[in-house]
């Protein structure tokens, strides 16, 4: 009987669910509720969803019912209609936590926040807005998937969503800058840190730490050639925010006043941002909003930065440099929420010789299966693969080799896609292009008679794959032959450890998730075993949230650790950044 | 015309409007009371989106079939979309033209379209049903709520089809049946779906205000 009176005091409501019910009034606003009232359950943005369309006959993906999901609780306890006569209306509300974890599968797991059927509703209601509201909620009392929970307590804590230390951020700019100076046979250049009173502060997303390095040189080449007077911060540099997928206002807040008070204590006269989709939309658009901050300077994302370049004659490019047909893939954040769309096409055109655009484009344009923080809830992986044939077949009708896109969720998500689906296709982004098609003046030529010699980059190294999915051992394995080294194969957890000890390779991928012998335990007995203090574990997981494994135990923390899926560049730097750092390391000694 | 006739073209349909707007002025003031969000951040997207345009484009979005793929590729459904409001239009209108202009009824030209347009509409009200039932996704999102408008309305688009020639020869059944449904009609939608027009200016301008200002309405395509 308590149960039909959602406002009972009395009711046996969970106390999640109370609050998740009394917070849902205090982040409505006229828009939302605007959203929420107008819906005519007309269905004509059902067909717009990527999910509806790769799972034909299961109505629970379309956005009218997902919106439902949440429009039941307002029309339940915030709309009289539903007050009234809540059955007649489907108002309904929720009592226990387990109704909670239904809808965190509906607003988490089936929505990637797209916005793609906001902008084919007739009525103008925007399910993205109050999906992202409902998250919010949910996020408010614990309850999100747990991805989510790892992403959102790094940016918290240690100040960017990928959980880099500082030391490692320095190293890696560093060791970019060392890369670059090789390249450009020029010790002069340098990635500046902390240069007040510059042009152009550039922030990036920490994947690009992690996984993408050469993304960070790439940008610094063309600062460097187009004379900039740049600088990137040694704090607050992280450009991208998970408050945006969570829908906590509080973190999106927090993290983008991070941002802007560096650009103010740098004295910096414009934030550049790198290519990242949720980044640019969540610090150029959303941020101010959330931090309620008056930004006092520009804020640019490096698309325009680097077509400015161009225009103004700052830097030279040569398109024939990239010749391999390329397509382009709208990031949803930059086409639906920021107006960004003609802008990457512009500079294709300069850099590329063989664009080919892909249907639908630009705000029509499908999501690429990671928005909305998709990557990092690893229990939704089948349903957002299985979505994924909808980009699959976007990708391969247009007969490009490689895919560009300006988002860093979306080179995950597409590499993701194209992998799964076997389409034998590169992503990769902008600025690589660009950095590749730049003309660089010679210098005065010394003719000097020198032997070139190829080096593999993994030459002469061991290195053990331990994996339970074969096709992923096969992967990692063919990319560290192909670039030299000599490659062992592990299924399971015990038998890494005996090849380990067997073998002694120079490093260990691990697996988290492997059957068999607990993952985390031969961890611990592999890093206190003396014969092996000189082994290297890179962690390889597709579920970060099994990493307290791994870094609860107290023992020396993995040299590396990436998030599956990985690709063939971003593997073979990291690896080859762990080996050589441990190469400096055992040197260093030496020469001091 | 009787005196029930009279007073249900009259009095009731008088009192009915009176509730709808008063009950619909309380709705807006309500929704006006919740805060609209705003907007800190500079302009984005290219040059000459500004949110006046972003506004306008999103209340001429609906008239615009070919602007929004759901209804490009969805061209029948837009298409009884258009039919059925000219529809409720038409129907609307003939509740007062009867009571207050019925001369006009005497130009048969005239009946003949309003007939055509609402017996349009009536078909399509059919077919929405159909579709409603039969469609699964179209079912999942359903209420009783849903159901019943477009009965209600489909039916009243019956009546008022033989409403139109304002004629009392063969009994004023289909005409007080009309205006009583009409009346009815009033009372409830301001509880019901059909409210949604009250509304409609509000979402679009909001959605277009934001899309105007950050670039993306007017919404541009490839050729």
């Amino acid at each position: 009987m308590e149960r039909d009176d959602p406002m009972s005091k009395t009711a046996t409501r969970s106390y999640k669910a109370e609050q998740v019910i009394e917070r849902m009034g205090q982040k409505l606003n006229r828009q939302m509720v605007g959203s929420l009232l107008a819906c005519v359950h007309c269905g004509m943005c059902t067909e717009s969803c990527h999910y509806v369309l790769a799972n034909p006959g299961d109505p629970s993906y379309a956005p009218a019912y997902k919106g439902d999901q949440i429009r039941k609780l307002f029309k339940r306890h915030y709309d009289w209609t539903g007050r009234l006569f809540p059955k007649w209306v489907k108002a309904d509300t929720v009592w226990t936590d387990e109704e909670l974890e239904e809808l965190k599968d509906t607003v988490f797991g089936k929505c990637t926040n797209c916005r793609r059927c906001s902008l084919n509703c007739p009525m103008g209601v925007d399910l993205a807005t109050f999906n992202r509201m409902a998250r919010g909620l949910l996020v408010s009392v614990g309850i999100m998937p747990e991805g989510v929970a790892v992403v959102s307590k790094d940016q918290w804590e240690i100040g960017n969503q990928m959980g880099v230390l500082k030391e490692d951020y320095l190293e890696t700019l560093e060791w970019m800058e060392e890369e670059l100076q090789d390249e450009l046979d020029d010790p002069d250049v340098a990635i500046p840190i902390d240069q007040p009173d510059c042009d152009v502060v550039y922030s990036i997303n920490p994947r690009e730490v992690k996984y993408d390095p050469r993304s960070i040189a790439d940008a610094a080449k063309i600062f460097h050639v187009a004379g900039e007077k740049w600088t990137m911060a040694s704090e607050g540099w992280d450009m991208t925010n998970f408050g945006l997928f969570s829908g906590d206002d509080a973190l999106g807040g927090s993290v983008a006043q991070r941002l802007y008070e560096k650009v103010v204590e740098l004295r910096g006269k414009e934030l550049v941002i790198s290519e990242c989709g949720h980044g640019y939309r969540s610090t150029r658009c959303e941020g101010p909003n959330w931090a309620k901050y008056d930004v006092p300077f520009v804020m640019e994302s490096s698309v325009f930065t680097m077509l400015r370049y161009i225009k103004e004659g700052r830097i030279k490019v040569d398109k024939s440099k990239n010749s391999r047909p390329v397509t382009y893939h709208d990031s949803c954040n930059m086409a639906r929420s920021c107006g960004m769309y003609e802008e990457p096409r512009e500079l294709l055109e300069l850099v590329c010789s063989d664009f080919r655009e892909m249907y639908p484009n630009r705000t029509e344009n499908y999501c690429c299966t990671g928005g909305g923080g998709a990557m990092s809830m690893s229990e939704y992986t089948p349903r957002r693969l299985k979505s994924g044939i909808i980009k699959a077949n976007q990708l391969k009708e247009t007969g490009a080799e490689i895919v560009v896109t300006s988002c860093h969720n979306c080179v995950d998500g597409l590499t993701d896609v194209i992998r799964h689906y076997e389409l034998g296709m590169e992503v990769t982004q902008l600025v690589n292009l660009v950095a590749n098609a730049i003309v660089i003046e010679p210098k005065v030529a010394v003719p000097v008679e020198e032997e070139l010699v190829a080096v593999l980059a993994l030459a002469g190294r061991t290195l053990l794959v331990a994996d339970d999915e074969p096709d992923q051992v096969e992967f990692l394995a063919t990319v560290f032959e192909d670039n030299g080294a000599k490659v062992l194969r592990a299924a399971n957890a015990e038998e890494a450890l005996e090849l380990a000890r067997a073998e002694k390779p120079d490093l260990l991928t691990l697996d988290l998730a492997m059957p068999g012998r607990d993952v985390g335990e031969v961890y611990e007995i592999l890093r206190e075993d003396p014969e092996l203090e000189s082994l290297k574990i890179c962690v390889i997981t597709g579920r970060p949230e099994l990493r307290k494994l791994i870094y609860d135990r107290h023992v020396r923390k993995p040299e590396g650790y990436m998030d599956k899926p990985v690709t063939e560049d971003s593997l073979v730097l990291a690896v080859r950044r762990i080996l050589e750092l441990a190469h400096e390391e055992a040197a260093a000694p030496a020469e001091s | 015309m009787s005196e029930l006739l009279h007073f249900s073209e009259h009095t009731l349909q008088e009192v009915a409007l009176g509730f709808m707007g008063l009950v619909y002025t309380t709705r807006i003031v309500w929704f006006l009371k919740f805060k609209a969000g705003t907007e800190r951040q500079a302009a984005t997207g290219p040059k000459g989106t500004t949110p006046t345009k972003g506004i306008l484009y999103s209340w001429a979005n609906i008239a615009m079939p070919w602007a929004m793929e759901s209804t490009r590729r969805q061209y029948l459904i837009y298409a009884q979309f258009v039919v059925f409001h000219l529809g409720v239009t038409t129907a609307i209108a003939l509740s007062f033209i009867i009571p207050y202009g019925p001369g006009l009824l005497e130009n048969q030209a005239l009946v003949l379209i309003l007939q055509i347009v609402i017996a349009g509409a009536f078909l399509v009200g059919v077919i929405r049903i159909i579709r409603r039932v039969s469609n699964p996704y179209m079912r999942a999102i359903s209420s009783p709520d849903d159901y019943f408008s477009l009965v209600l309305l489909t039916t009243w688009f019956f009546f008022a089809l033989l409403a139109v020639p304002n004629q009392t020869s063969g009994g004023e059944w289909h005409l007080l049946t009309y205006f009583i449904l009409t009346a009815f009609f009033l009372v409830y939608v301001p509880f019901s779906k059909i409210s949604h027009y009250l509304y409609y200016p509000f979402t679009r301008y909001y959605l277009g205000k934001t899309l105007g200002y950050r670039g993306v309405y007017p919404v541009r395509r490839a050729g």
